[in-house]
């Protein structure tokens, strides 16, 4: 060992020891000029060590730390001259990290490695020692180190040398044969990123042997990860080299692609996790919220306001001029209200229906333009000398505008898996939703009530405000606990609708039986009605008109049908309180009630105190928190 | 009061600071104690340990939590100081009962040559394996503390260890460009 200050190598002063390699001794150190470098010096397998390490000299690639030299000292040692690296290791980002890494950032760094991985490939060379300690984040961009081990990949992808190498927990069973072909890294790359995801390698043991023994027999349990992670981990590791994917780019591909989520451009560096959070979330962020694609008539609505926010900024008028032109447009404003309100309400029915037609087209294109699923494997199999030529390495893990695809939201839900708590913890979550939603509703209720007040109709009695409140809570609760077992999970839509049309029905019976429990009348507003009559039998009706059960667990029954309300409860919708989906649930209530002549606007009235107190009272997640979910 | 880097084998670089009164700045300057590769003054802010407490003074541009400080304010752990506009430096206390504050560079500045954080050191610095040590020091088995009495540097940890190739035990004396090596540990100071 080196202590500091000495002075092995002409022209080079060791500042301090590095760690120590399974090859060496690697130290940091200063060039008299002053240039930082990293000294690995070799002891022990020199022939082995020096012909990898030759071939690799000349290598360039943005995410391999580069060599500078090799040279010999006066007592005969030999020592190569390398790239030194500021930032953490992946091992140090692991550590600080038990539970796992952020998608995002494990997603970063498996594509930088893969990226480096591949152009060695290309190159005709193995790196047979890749472990997190082998791999670096320099200001955001990762590096891969080490790879003086390297050898060609002889003909026969055998070697002559029997010795094991690498790290136990990332080597690939046809070591104890002896083989060390390019799949050996694609493996290492599977134990990585089965280690990135979950904090933990896939074979443990109390000796190498147990672990080897392992590698050799063991299935890993990949049960606990997302697809694509899932299919891919599970074929980087099969025990078959030739089952494996054929070359790293292959591997790359099945991924989804880096820093999918806005401001989650680069990896951070060492010590520099805020960086990440505070700075990054600056233009880019911005870039890829215009980006999506926004309905037409919504975009040019927000460009108005836009514009004249920006002209109300930049006008010259003095504080008294805005006061006077804020005060005459309340005037105007109060003086049209029932032309306005009315003019408005129907703007917003016309745009809500026609939103609902626009979004079911455009999702409809959509989905026939979205690229194939990124968790298919190729099906072609390419000889590993044929594999493709590595794509130019992601070198700065940027997220351009263009590889943010809208579809892919949709892919990224069950990623919440990964976010998801405990069972007693998700139980404690769902009664503080639930007792929430009650409060949304009581609130729901006084606003219904208010705006029923305003309107020059009759207000709302005691009797039917009791009845909105405690359908309101029976039907939030009707939604939140279904979506609590469902969240972070990609099931069939059809069966939860038919399931959410099932709980609709019982709702139906409870909310028929709270009126006739109450007394309460629910008078029929014959303003609100498209068509009449509706798909109602006449047994529906009392014969004073009031809706018998039947019609409440038809018209009921249909509002659950057709609205998707696990989704207002889902943790990563986009907003906390999404109006459009207000919008859409109110809209579709309404032509539920109508189509069963059920007596309007009560069902539109509840549907809407149901939708704002599930999203209100259900758990979201912020943009921020989906980036670091443990923080 | 002179600066040293603290050389911490398998660990990392340090730049202390002994003075009371720290001057941060471009490289080249004199009297910089913390020479930044920045956009940044000659001589650009200027912090002072007072009691307790420390204070930082702007002698250009200086921001502290994103507030302009003019001409000076308190510096909070875990306060994020920005000098020029690009440089930013997180501030911590890592430990409540010593005065010895570190500074950390939080963006892609380095100082020359490159050290993890800057140390404003006071009586004590305290190296070793758990969260609250100055310079945090994951492989070693146990603390290591740098003492200052007056003019002095000392180090302390239980057992025996070798300064400068001269066995100590518990305690011993160093100069600021020793070399300190024990079980499980080896660092060297150099001064500046």
């Amino acid at each position: 060992m080196y202590p500091g200050g000495t002075r092995p190598l002409d022209g080079y002063t060791i500042k301090r020891g590095v760690g120590q390699g399974g090859f060496g001794e690697i130290y940091y150190a200063l060039s008299d000029a002053g240039k930082e470098v990293a000294l690995k010096l070799i002891r022990r397998n020199l022939d082995v060590e020096l012909r990898g390490i030759r071939q690799c000299l000349n290598l360039k690639h943005p995410n391999l730390l580069t060599l500078f030299d090799i040279r010999q000292d006066d007592v005969g040692d030999t020592w190569v001259i390398m790239e030194f690296v500021a930032g953490t290791s992946l091992q140090e980002a692991l550590e600080a990290n038990p539970r796992g890494l952020p998608v995002p950032e494990a997603l970063a760094w498996i594509h930088g490695l893969g990226a480096a991985v591949a152009y060695l490939h290309d190159h005709g060379i193995v790196h047979r020692d890749l472990k997190p300690g082998n791999v670096f984040s320099d200001e955001g961009v990762v590096k891969v180190g080490d790879y003086g081990l390297s050898k060609f990949i002889s003909c026969s992808r055998r070697s002559g040398h029997t010795e094991s190498i690498g790290t136990v927990h990332y080597m690939a069973p046809e070591v104890a044969s002896g083989r060390y072909g390019k799949q050996l890294d694609v493996y290492a790359m599977g134990v990585i990123l089965y280690e990135m995801l979950t904090g933990r390698v896939p074979f443990e043991g109390e000796s190498v042997g147990e672990i080897l023994m392992k590698h050799l027999t063991a299935r890993p349990d990949v049960s606990m990860l997302p697809e694509p992670y899932k299919t891919v981990v599970a074929r980087a590791l099969d025990k078959d080299p030739e089952k494996r994917y054929p070359s790293a780019a292959e591997m790359l591909t099945a991924l989804p692609p880096p820093a999918a989520l806005p401001g989650m451009n680069r990896l951070p560096s060492g010590g520099r996790r805020e960086e990440k959070s505070e700075g990054a979330a600056g233009p880019e962020a911005g870039i890829w919220t215009e980006a999506t694609d926004e309905e037409p008539v919504l975009r040019l609505l927000r460009g108005k306001i836009h514009e004249l926010r920006t002209w109300w900024r930049q006008s010259r008028l003095n504080t008294p001029a805005r006061i006077g032109l804020i005060v005459l447009a309340a005037l105007v404003l109060l003086h049209s209200a029932p032309v306005v309100i009315s003019l408005a309400l129907t703007a917003c029915f016309v745009y809500g229906i026609y939103w609902v037609i626009w979004s079911l087209v455009h999702t409809g294109s959509r989905s026939q333009t979205a690229p194939p699923v990124s968790g298919s494997t190729p099906t072609t199999y390419a000889p590993p000398e044929a594999a493709p030529a590595p794509q130019p390495a992601p070198t700065v893990l940027r997220s351009p505008v263009e590889n943010h695809r809208p579809w892919r939201r949709h892919h990224e839900q069950p990623l919440s898996a990964l976010v998801l708590g405990p069972p007693r913890q998700r139980a404690a979550d769902l009664l503080g939703s639930l007792l929430l939603s009650t409060l949304a509703a009581a609130a729901m209720t006084v606003v219904l009530f208010l705006l029923s007040g305003s309107s020059r109709s009759q207000p709302l009695e005691i009797e039917q405000l009791a009845w909105l409140f405690l359908a309101a809570v029976a039907g939030s609760w009707t939604v939140l606990i279904p979506a609590k077992l469902w969240e972070g999970t990609l099931g069939d839509q059809t069966l939860r609708r038919f399931m959410m049309m099932i709980l609709g029905l019982g709702l139906g019976v409870l909310a028929c039986g709270l009126a006739s429990h109450l007394l309460v009348n629910l008078p029929d507003n014959p303003k609100f009605h498209l068509w009449q009559p509706g798909l109602a039998a006449r047994g529906f009706f009392g014969e004073d008109g009031r809706p018998l059960w039947q019609d409440y667990v038809a018209a009921f029954g249909t509002l659950f049908l057709l609205v998707r309300w696990w989704r207002q409860a889902d943790p990563l919708r986009s907003t906390r309180l999404s109006l459009k989906a207000l919008i859409v649930t109110v809209v579709l209530a309404f032509l539920a009630a109508d189509a069963w002549d059920f007596p309007q606007p009560w069902l539109p009235m509840l549907a809407a105190a149901i939708s704002v107190s599930v999203q209100l009272a259900s758990p979201w997640l912020g943009h921020h928190r989906r980036m670091h979910p443990r923080l | 009061m002179k600066n040293f880097v603290l050389w911490i084998d398998a660990v990392g670089s340090y730049w202390v600071c002994l003075g009371d009164v720290v001057t941060l700045g471009r490289p080249g300057g004199e009297d910089v104690d913390v020479p930044i590769l920045g956009d940044l003054s000659r001589r650009h802010a200027r912090i002072r340990r007072d009691g307790e407490g420390y204070l930082i003074e702007a002698l250009r541009d200086v921001s502290v939590d994103s507030h302009p400080v003019r001409p000076a304010a308190a510096l909070t752990d875990g306060c994020q100081i920005e000098l020029g506009g690009s440089v930013r430096l997180k501030f911590r206390r890592p430990h409540a009962l010593s005065g010895t504050a570190r500074l950390e560079l939080a963006g892609s500045h380095r100082t020359q040559p490159t050290v993890n954080a800057v140390l404003l050191m006071a009586d004590l610095c305290i190296l070793g394996p758990r969260p609250h040590s100055h310079v945090l020091c994951r492989p070693w088995p146990r603390e290591v503390f740098l003492f200052r009495h007056e003019e002095t540097l000392s180090c302390r940890t239980t057992g025996e260890f070798e300064i400068d190739g001269r066995s100590c035990r518990d305690r011993g004396r160093m100069t600021l460009n020793s070399h300190v090596a024990g079980d499980g540990f080896s660092f060297k100071l150099e001064e500046i």
